[in-house]
């Protein structure tokens, strides 16, 4: 373990939790169907500006059209019932009561994850939906918290706050990189999206700390249609941390974010995220989530950089492609992604990298590992534009497989309308070698412990990319997901 | 006999249209299994319709609207009258071969020059192998390519006259290579859709050299499917060359069986063209083989050149091959789609695929879609792409060593396209195109 | 009590019908160190594969006693943890896995095995670093993934720097010379001679006569067909070099 890793253990027991906003509404739910009644009611609910519900209707009317048209998304490598759209409540506000009445209720196993990921106990009460008086002591934290960001003119505060109090900026930016017109699960989440965050980080900042979207996750059912905007100005920095390693109760079975990120000249995104949602029964794959997301990046500015970071282990379906938009001369889009698929999940993940503007750079690492009867996708593009001179990628894929029944598919798309562009793809897939098992053997490693250290080896050039906070958890998260893999 | 297709309706209905009138007169006459599967076949055409860019398998190339031009359907026997002189340019005399011409995908008997066969060897049009071999021909015939799922393959199907059929019996094996010369003549804008098989029965090595010309300026488009069953312990090469000039569109369909232990390797060259597909599906359905997909596509004018690869290894214990490189010039447009499928079950299967691209100038484009599907554990899968320019620093040494800019690039090109060439194991044929590359690439730096 | 003893040792590849060892007998004692030569394909590398425990050999007579307990029954990672230790004629590469995390993994396994308490962090690395040392490794090497991108040599290294941080009780090197230039063999030569303190047995399989004037052996046991053909003092080593194998296979067919 590297000195930087051991400062970061030692550091995390004595960390503070850092929790935080807790907006109260009474809990009530929309009536089921997408209506333009249902998104009035949700921008009255939550008292949003006028220009806000207009834009919503617009985006209500696109959907609709899409779903009367009987729209479907056919294309991926998934096999699993379209949600009904019509049956779903897009509105339900967060709920006062509680799954269990306190900590000794949550069974055991779920309780002894967390101990190993190192989750505190008061954000163990949160996601195992314990009554959460307890967190809102953590107030006084997320204040300070807060005032070290305020300092810097740093925004970060939830969607919909910032609606209210920032309009301009949210106007100016909201729907310009994920427009409401993009998919259908875009423009649904544009016409009823709950909540998300929003980070503004002005001219020249480097933002003090890693933004975490952890102390709102005990509003269990404002998840559903997250939407998050992220604007760095000219020169900024910021590394945004969403998710957790933690498995997240949900209740709601269809999940459809947006994320969109702008960085101007010189400016700089990180975006690391953790899924690990309830994948449904292991053995029919039922209940699960489906987590279908739009998460796009836009390097608006020359020299600019977004870089995305994923490690999926949870849902029952996941479809999402981070993208980066390549406009600005010299901006770099990264993609660094692990898709672990175990039981019956379903994964089709991968990027898009548009390269617009000169000089540009892209690279994909993908590593995908599928277990049991799982199917996992990787599905990219790069995209040369015509004035795109110079534009480099390099994509890696990679995919292991752990036990016959499981499938690993690698679909790259690559369009290049430039004869400057040098675009390198590479795949392969196979699974953890006899030889290396045997040689970890002799070593003294059983079954169990040289799995895990080739499939963490497997996944490095990703996790590495992880804030430190994050890929601590994350390697242990994955020799949990391990942990029974052994075929 | 000629129908002209009807243009003021949906072309699938010129096509259907054509065939209630046609069938049962000029749309019979052939083998029993070869009748019985048309009307199959129509009605699939009819709900499958012509594909269009919105599925996922022709993205790339608007295949409908090439199709949606005023064609004429030739469906009578007789086709223009050609002199062996009109052919002589394309003949490759150095090559000693089995030849047959095929004019407008219908043998032409006096411009060819078949030779002597090995003993049992079939080698004729499928309308008359149909009528002389009718048992081996509804062994084969319509089992490997799939009209079910492909619209152009069950056009095809409908409305099959003629083609080429091979036969080697088993354990035989023709020295030579058997060539089939394709022309396309006369002044209609002809929609042809010629129909090959090939059987190499079990122990059999043949080599098949097909090679396509125009003679026409009109604008055709030629709807071919080729089936070949490789028996096992077989070996088969097949290698294509497509030179039809800027006005011939074709989509080329090729489904291959492989049974164990065999050896089936393709080659495709397509040196010209308006808008091209290739289709190659190969069909492992045995252990123990061997499979190679070998393409090369050089690009100029604004040629569309799009090949489809499917590679689906159904049993264990095999291996495959694929490379395909494209050289683009001009506003030339190529796309490379290969999927190799490894099937629950199918172990030890070791899949390599790579598709390279030179682009020359801004206004070529390069779409490439390398896909793995893998459903076994027990398998060594890879694939690559890469797309770039002539690797300069190459440029800079040979120039450092006394050669010019123009012959540096021109040589630069034909070392990325050896790799390819280099699985012409026919020495004349190889010659005549590394001959015909040479001077492409050098009428480039004129 | 020897620390290794093979009796009538007959070993076949499994589900094939050929036979590598016909017979082998050896017995190695604590603190000794013997060497093993024999040509090509005598069963030299397959008698280090089957001590490890590789599952494609399989045993069709005779016995392996470890510290008077039946070898053969243990798994390859309860041989390591019993203190068997094989250096690998082709070290397995493991992309992503760095060093210092496989072989904190696997020290601490063994020392679990042994009854000893975990290292920690700190102890570890200082450990690391002082065997690193002592071999006259480039500390860079234990930054890197195993044996991944290194250089042939290296590889061979590497393998001696496990055995010095495993401190197994019986340490095979599977030719371990091989393919080395005359500095990387003096220097795995060096780590060895150190390793060699008297508590543990080493059988050093080898195709040349070269290692073995850095490492001199106790005893020489040449292997043909996949039987010990004769055994010797150090001074074999030297015939062996200046008449080859043949002589040996033909007094063998003589006394037979």
């Amino acid at each position: 373990m590297s000195t930087s890793e051991t400062q970061y253990l030692e550091g995390k027991a004595s960390e503070d939790y850092k929790h935080g906003f807790y907006t109260d509404i009474d809990a009530e739910t929309a009536p089921d169907g997408l209506t333009e009644d249902v998104v009035r009611y949700i921008a009255h609910r939550k008292d949003e500006p006028e220009w806000l519900l207009e834009w919503r209707l617009k985006a209500f009317r696109h959907a609709r059209d899409r779903i009367d048209g009987g729209e479907t998304i056919d294309w991926a490598h998934l096999d699993y019932e379209a949600p009904k759209f019509d049956e779903i409540s897009y509105f339900s506000a967060p709920k006062e009561t509680a799954s269990y009445d306190s900590i000794d209720e949550v069974p055991d196993e779920i309780l002894e994850t967390f101990e190993r990921l190192g989750i505190p106990l008061e954000e163990q009460k949160a996601l195992t939906g314990v009554a959460v008086d307890a967190v809102m002591d953590s107030v006084s934290v997320a204040t300070t918290f807060k005032e070290k960001l305020k300092e810097k003119g740093v925004i970060f505060k939830s969607f919909g706050e910032a609606a209210k109090e920032h309009p301009e900026i949210v106007r100016e930016y909201m729907g310009t990189v994920v427009p409401y017109t993009d998919n259908l699960y875009a423009a649904i989440n544009s016409a009823v999206f709950s909540d998300g965050s929003f980070v503004y980080v002005p001219e020249g900042v480097t933002c003090p700390m890693e933004l975490s979207t952890y102390f709102r996750i005990n509003e269990a059912g404002t998840g559903q249609f997250e939407r998050t905007l992220i604007v760095a100005e000219p020169g900024a920095y910021v590394s945004y941390l969403e998710g957790c390693t933690a498995p997240m109760r949900k209740e709601n079975q269809l999940h459809a974010a947006v994320v969109e990120l702008v960085a101007h000249e010189d400016a700089e995104i990180k975006y690391s995220t953790i899924q690990n949602w309830y994948p449904g029964d292991p053995d029919t794959g039922e209940g699960g989530v489906y987590n279908l997301v739009t998460k796009r990046g836009l390097c608006k500015g020359d020299n600019s950089k977004i870089s995305w970071t994923q490690l999926e282990t949870g849902s029952a379906v996941t479809q999402k492609y981070p993208s980066v938009i390549l406009a600005g001369d010299d901006s770099v889009g990264e993609f660094y992604s692990v898709a672990f698929t175990k039981g019956h999940q379903q994964a089709d993940t991968g990027t898009k990298m548009q390269h617009i503007g000169k000089n540009t750079k892209s690279t994909i690492i993908s590593k995908g590992i599928s277990a049991d009867v799982a199917d996992n996708s990787y599905r990219g593009q790069v995209k040369v534009s015509k004035n795109a001179d110079n534009a480099r990628n390099f994509s890696q894929c990679d995919s292991m497989l752990l036990g016959p029944d499981c499938g690993a598919h690698t679909y790259p798309y690559i369009e290049s309308n430039n004869p400057s562009a040098q675009i390198e793809h590479e795949a392969t897939t196979s699974k953890v070698g006899e030889d290396q098992m045997f040689y970890c053997h002799q070593r003294g490693l059983g079954e169990e412990e040289a799995l895990k250290l080739i499939v963490n080896g497997f996944c490095q050039e990703v996790l590495q990319e992880l804030p430190m906070e994050f890929a601590v958890e994350a390697k242990e998260l994955l020799d949990i997901e391990l942990e029974g893999s052994v075929g | 006999m000629t129908t002209t297709l009807d243009t003021d309706v949906r072309p699938e209905d010129r096509f259907i249209s054509a065939f209630e009138v046609n069938h049962g007169q000029a749309l019979n006459g052939t083998n029993a299994s070869i009748a019985q599967q048309r009307e199959d076949a129509i009605e699939r055409f009819a709900q499958l319709g012509i594909p269009t860019n919105d599925l996922e398998a022709w993205k790339y190339t608007n295949i409908a609207k090439t199709i949606d031009r005023p064609y004429t359907l030739p469906l009578a026997p007789e086709g223009p009258s050609l002199d062996p002189s009109d052919v002589a340019p394309f003949t490759i005399d150095e090559m000693d071969a089995h030849r047959v011409v095929l004019v407008n995908g219908r043998v032409d008997a006096s411009l060819s020059d078949i030779g002597d066969l090995p003993s049992g060897v079939v080698l004729s049009s499928l309308a008359q192998a149909g009528e002389e071999h009718p048992s081996l021909v509804e062994e084969h015939y319509g089992q490997y390519a799939d009209f079910e799922n492909e619209a152009l393959t069950a056009l095809n199907t409908a409305f099959v006259q003629d083609g080429a059929f091979v036969y080697v019996p088993s354990g035989t094996v023709v020295e030579k290579p058997i060539f089939f010369l394709h022309v396309t003549a006369g002044p209609e804008s002809l929609f042809l859709q010629p129909r090959h098989l090939f059987v190499v029965e079990d122990g059999a090595i043949a080599k098949i050299v097909e090679t396509q010309h125009s003679l026409t300026d009109a604008q055709t488009f030629t709807n071919t499917v080729s089936e070949a069953f490789v028996g096992e312990r077989a070996n088969l090469k097949h290698y294509l060359v497509q030179d039809e000039g800027p006005h011939a569109s074709q989509v080329h369909t090729r489904a291959g069986q492989q049974k164990d232990d065999s050896v089936y390797s393709t080659n495709t060259i397509t040196f010209s063209g308006d808008v091209v597909r290739n289709n190659a599906t190969v069909e492992v359905n045995g252990s123990f083989c061997e499979s190679n997909l070998y393409g090369l596509c050089i690009g100029k004018g604004e040629m569309h050149v799009d090949n489809h690869t499917q590679m689906n290894h159904v049993q264990p214990d095999c291996n495959s091959n694929e490379l395909y490189k494209h050289v683009l010039n001009d506003e030339s447009t190529a796309v490379f789609n290969g999927k190799v499928l490894v099937t629950r079950g199918s172990q030890r299967i070791d899949a390599y695929q790579q598709n390279d691209t030179i682009v020359l100038t801004t206004d070529a484009n390069i779409y490439t879609k390398p896909e793995l599907e893998i459903y076994a554990d027990d398998v060594v899968c890879s694939h690559g792409a890469t797309t770039g320019q002539v690797d300069e620093e190459g440029v800079f040494y040979l120039r450092s060593r006394g050669l010019s800019e123009r012959r540096a690039h021109i040589l630069m090109l034909q070392a990325f396209t050896d790799e390819v060439l280099s699985e012409y194991k026919i020495a004349p044929l190889r010659s005549y195109i590394t001959d015909k590359i040479r001077r492409r690439f050098g009428s480039y730096f004129e | 009590m020897a620390l290794l003893e093979i009796e009538n040792l007959h070993v076949g590849v499994e589900d094939e019908d050929i036979r590598i060892l016909n017979g082998v007998d050896l017995t190695l004692d604590t603190g000794a160190l013997h060497a093993i030569m024999g040509p090509n394909g005598s069963g030299k590398s397959t008698l280090a594969s089957v001590l490890a425990g590789r599952e494609e050999y399989e045993v069709l007579e005779g016995s392996i006693r470890y510290d008077g307990e039946d070898l053969l029954e243990l798994e390859p990672e309860e041989r390591a943890e019993a203190g068997v230790f094989l250096a690998f004629q082709y070290p397995v590469e493991l992309p992503g896995v760095s060093m210092t995390n496989f072989l904190k993994e696997a020290v601490n396994s063994v020392r679990e095995a042994r009854g000893q308490e975990e290292l920690s962090s700190t102890e570890f690395l200082q450990q690391m670093r002082e065997r690193a040392d002592m071999l006259g490794l480039d500390a860079d090497l234990t930054k890197r993934s195993v044996n991944e991108g290194f250089s042939g040599g290296e590889k061979k290294r590497n393998e001696i720097f496990q055995l010095a941080m495993l401190e197994p009780r019986l340490a095979i090197l599977d030719e371990t010379d091989s393919g080395l230039d005359i500095d990387a063999l003096q220097s795995v030569a060096n780590g060895v001679n150190k390793l060699r303190d008297g508590s543990r047995g080493f059988l050093v399989i080898t195709h040349y006569e070269r290692i073995l004037q850095y490492i001199v052996p106790d005893r020489i046991h040449v292997m043909m067909d996949g039987q010990i053909a004769r055994s010797g003092d150090k001074d074999l080593a030297e015939t062996l070099e200046e008449h080859g194998y043949e002589w040996i296979r033909e007094e063998v067919a003589a006394a037979a």
